[in-house]
């Protein structure tokens, strides 16, 4: 996880922390193609700013 | 000192975390389960594993509890940084004997994390044992994490000779299970090592 491309901040521009993958159940129903059928759900990734605590998620990228 | 992982400022001593197979049935689907998932693990750089059966731990029936403590298994759960439980599901619950084992243990536990890995012989994979045992997990001050790994038809999922896995689909399923239990396993080993109560 850690090796993966660091976003930046919308916020206030800081590194971001990738520290999670999670499946997105409510995602996948709004958005059928968002839909990851190994996990039945989305597989979306979350990333934190030390700086600003702000958080983003994104579709997973593995 | 240990050496320091620079991305995270945490120490880079190896993880262990021991996969309890949780059933003692004769005839289990789980033994080829957890023999899948401790190859998972072991797998990895970052962790080291040992299967844990509980068929063959000794603990008495005639009492419970710390009272009876196999000696070795409370030396596993104190050295543990994370557990994995490999649980089929009986009547919508857990074996017996796997909460007659975890019983046995308080302190060895404590700010650790745990995975759950639920086995059905039907389509929902264990998803009821697993949560009948959150409540069990949080009382024995284990962390739980917010994946799970689901082994539905667990006969037809391994080869019943070979203990092959037949699925590829589980490999990664169980892969991003395992990153989120590392992930907590570090940060609770950082907390119990360095972070006190106030």
């Amino acid at each position: 996880m850690a090796q993966r491309e660091k976003l930046k901040c919308p916020g206030c521009g800081g590194e971001m922390n990738l520290h999670a993958e999670k499946v997105d159940y409510s995602k996948a129903l709004a958005d059928p193609q968002s839909m990851d059928a190994e996990f039945g759900g989305a597989l979306e990734e979350f990333h934190t700013c030390p700086r600003c605590k702000l958080t983003v998620e994104r579709p997973a990228t593995d | 000192m240990d050496a320091m992982d620079s991305s995270a400022g945490l120490p880079e001593k190896p993880l262990f975390i021991p996969v309890i197979l949780g059933t003692p049935r004769k005839g289990r689907s789980s033994e080829h389960v957890a023999n899948f998932v401790a190859a998972q693990v072991a797998a990895r750089p970052e962790a080291g594993t040992e299967l844990i059966d509980v068929r063959a731990l000794s603990l008495p029936a005639s009492d419970e509890g710390e009272a009876i403590k196999d000696p070795a298994f409370s030396a596993t759960m104190m050295r543990a940084d994370a557990l994995i439980l490999v649980v089929p599901e009986y009547n919508h619950g857990y074996p017996g004997m796997l909460k007659h084992a975890l019983d046995s243990n308080l302190k060895e536990y404590i700010h650790k994390a745990v995975g759950i890995v639920g086995v059905s012989a039907g389509p929902w994979g264990g998803t009821r044992v697993i949560e009948n045992l959150l409540p069990v997990m949080r009382e024995l001050g284990l962390v739980t994490i917010f994946w799970d790994g689901n082994f539905p038809h667990a006969q037809k999922t391994f080869d019943k000779d070979t203990g092959a896995l037949l699925e590829p689909a589980h490999v990664r399923r169980l892969e991003k299970f395992v990153n989120e239990l590392v992930w907590m396993a570090k940060v609770l080993r950082y907390g119990r090592e360095n972070v006190a109560i106030e």
